[in-house]
């Protein structure tokens, strides 16, 4: 680990130099430029908005549209991360070929460059909480500790991607769908409350019911967004039962993703 | 202490595609139960490599396509890792691998200037100072701040290579970085290499096709040779090595390719038994030396008398060009055929052709002119390279002995040793 943390400060330039290059292409010839970033959370937003008018989910005392906005900054942060770290890899493969340097800044580049889409939905989310006159309370400060927490955890999933996707392209174009579909298993749509409630309460499916919650829990998501939720908008500490399950997953996870991206590391310029 | 050194490495790439995710799932579960797994065959690209460079030296890789050499190189860069062995490199190395790599074609050339320079290692300070000698060396001043998408590709390779040559580093990789741009930019190139390798007591490796550079710039060449060091030494003997190889092996190609395509002629009245060469000594050979004597003796059979016929004996290049020619017609006593086998005999005393493959031909006329025989390509044989054709101008035909006189003295040019006394 010490290495690791080595590595990255000895290229510390580099990495910076590497995220300043990915923002301004992203939005080099477009007109609005980085104000497309903030584009998808508002209209994920509007359309959960407009369902719930339809299906009815109990929101608590938070209004809807914040609280799923909430829930959106960092799934859409972790969903984005991932997805760019795990084309990182290949879609550098120039210089890959011809340069060396610790692969692992591509994947850490590729997550670091969407906290600045993060920061942008940030002051959208300030705007909102202005607007329902929303006061924040020192528990905000929990902020970039939870976002810390979602950086590794995407970059558990994109160490491993990245790696495999250079052997195989498939993986490049499926964990997108998948990621995707993990978004109804968290709770983006629906706060995390209601599976709360459901399981650990009423006990809904019986004496599996605890076990079920902690599998649920198992994916960091859960306990990312909740906690998310609860610092910003509740004025609450993190709740840590509901993060527990997903951090030892993402601790046991992301050494083995880690080892697995340094092992074929090695092969990365032949395969590509 | 050696800055680099190769301890028996190898390197081996699969052949063929990427297995499929069927084909890999496969062999996982036949591992797994201990079944013999389907392999592709493996392709060895560098041989158990052992060799060490010392702090300083500047040497010369030469090979021909598919030597090994950018594979070593490389290893070298880090860029891959061998497959058994192992490779110490103990300094910060500069791979001028291929300029470019890395240029991003939507930022402007200021931004990959800072881009570029960062990700072959130099930190941010010291391209801020050498911003403006880039973009001077570059010739980009006014194009610096437009994205580079909009660059001519003479431009790009400009800007890339001021970037790759402003890094300071103690070990230097230069793979044929120096065909770029027109010939005003490439003497530019050209003379910054030659400050990087001559000036600073950097370490430096250099690829090229180009013999003479490397031969002039290099205090070592290692020539490569399907994955192994099959010489390291001297510049120019090692260089005149792999020029009489590359020769071998051109003229090997021009042999099978004229296989079969000779071109022979009778009436009948004559067949032909042999064609040979014969050197020195009177035996048979397949090649002389640039300047050696030409011996061709030519064995027919005669199947019915001939008076006085007129014999021509002559060579020609691989595509038929003819080179020479002597036809016994100028002797006035030459002898009649009787019937059986007659041998002639044609020799030239100095061939002053320069080292290639040529080839021999044939013909026989009866006193009236007449066509007997004739046949083209009748033996392939390679004039050899003298020792110091390395040196030597390269565009010429022919082989003649000179003498220099320069401000009225006299200069003799050695007398290039012939290749057969100096191969080893």
């Amino acid at each position: 680990m010490l290495k690791i943390a080595r590595n990255l400060y000895e290229y510390r330039e580099l990495v910076a130099e590497l995220t300043r290059k990915d923002i301004t292409v992203r939005y080099k010839q477009a007109y609005l430029g980085i104000a497309w970033a903030v584009m998808r959370p508002l209209a994920l937003m509007l359309i959960f908005t407009l369902v719930k008018s339809f299906v009815g989910i109990d929101s608590g005392t938070i209004p809807y549209p914040i609280l799923t906005f909430a829930a959106l900054m960092p799934w859409v942060f972790f969903q984005d991360a991932t997805a760019e770290g795990i084309e990182s890899v290949v879609k550098n493969s120039a210089l890959v070929r011809k340069i060396y340097f610790p692969r692992e800044i591509f994947p850490l580049t590729a997550v670091t460059t969407k906290l600045v889409e993060f920061g942008i939905s940030a002051f959208i989310l300030a705007g909102l909480m202005v607007w329902y006159q929303m006061m924040p309370t020192a528990h905000i400060l929990w902020v970039p500790v939870i976002i810390l927490y979602t950086l590794l955890v995407s970059l558990t999933i994109a160490l491993m991607g990245a790696a495999i996707n250079v052997s195989y392209r498939d993986v490049g174009a499926a964990l997108p769908i998948l990621l995707s579909l993990l978004m109804y298993a968290s709770p983006v749509i629906y706060p995390l409350q209601l599976v709360r409630d459901k399981l650990l309460v009423q006990q809904a499916a019986g004496e599996w019911s605890d076990l079920l919650y902690t599998i649920y829990t198992l994916n960091p998501l859960a306990g990312i967004i909740d906690s998310f939720q609860n610092v910003v908008l509740r004025g609450l500490p993190p709740d840590f039962s509901s993060m527990l399950p997903g951090m030892v997953l993402t601790a046991i996870l992301l050494p083995l993703s880690y080892r697995y991206f340094k092992w074929e590391e090695a092969y990365f310029a032949d395969v590509i | 202490m050696p800055i680099i050194q190769l301890n028996h490495v190898s390197k081996d790439y699969r052949l063929g595609t990427l297995t499929s995710l069927k084909d890999s799932v496969r062999n996982t579960v036949r591992r797994l139960r201990g079944q013999p797994v389907k392999k592709r065959a493996p392709f060895r690209a560098l041989d158990d490599m052992d060799f060490s460079i010392e702090q300083g030296e500047v040497v010369g890789i030469i090979g021909n396509n598919g030597a090994g050499k950018s594979t070593l190189l490389k290893l070298l860069a880090k860029v891959t890792t061998p497959t058994a062995g192992r490779v110490a490199v103990n300094g910060k190395v500069a791979p001028l691998i291929e300029v470019g790599a890395g240029l991003v074609p939507d930022l402007t050339g200021r931004e990959n200037v800072f881009l570029n320079a960062t990700i072959l290692g130099i930190t941010r300070a010291d391209i801020a100072a050498r911003f403006d000698e880039i973009v001077a060396f570059s010739e980009l001043e006014s194009f610096i701040d437009t994205p580079i998408k909009r660059y001519s590709s003479g431009m790009k390779i400009r800007l890339a290579f001021a970037i790759a040559t402003s890094v300071e580093a103690e070990i230097l990789i230069i793979d044929e970085v120096l065909a770029v741009g027109d010939l005003a930019f490439q003497r530019k190139c050209f003379e910054r290499m030659e400050d990087l390798i001559k000036g600073r007591g950097n370490t430096v490796l250099i690829v090229s096709h180009n013999i003479r550079q490397i031969e002039r710039m290099c205090s070592r060449v290692l020539l490569l040779e399907r994955g192994q060091v099959v010489a390291d030494g001297l510049p120019l003997e090692v260089a005149d090595l792999f020029y009489r190889r590359s020769n071998e092996k051109i003229s090997a190609e021009h042999k099978k390719s004229l296989e079969g395509k000779v071109h022979k002629y009778s009436s009948g009245e004559i067949e032909l038994v042999s064609v040979d060469l014969l050197d020195e000594q009177g035996e048979a050979t397949d090649s002389i030396p640039s300047g050696g004597t030409l011996r061709v003796r030519v064995r027919f059979q005669v199947n019915k008398p001939l008076q006085k016929p007129e014999i021509v004996v002559g060579t020609h290049t691989t595509d038929f060009f003819y080179l020479s020619a002597s036809s016994t017609a100028l002797i006035e006593d030459r002898p009649d055929l009787d019937v059986g086998v007659h041998e002639v005999e044609y020799i030239v005393p100095s061939f002053p052709l320069v080292a290639g493959t040529y080839c021999v031909r044939f013909a026989v006329f009866d006193q009236h002119q007449r066509k007997v025989f004739t046949g083209e390509t009748l033996k392939i044989f390679t004039v050899l390279p003298t020792s110091l054709e390395i040196l030597d101008a390269p565009m010429r035909r022919l082989y003649l002995p000179t003498r220099w006189r320069i401000n009225g003295v006299a200069h003799n040019s050695p007398m290039p040793v012939p290749a057969q006394a100096a191969t080893t």
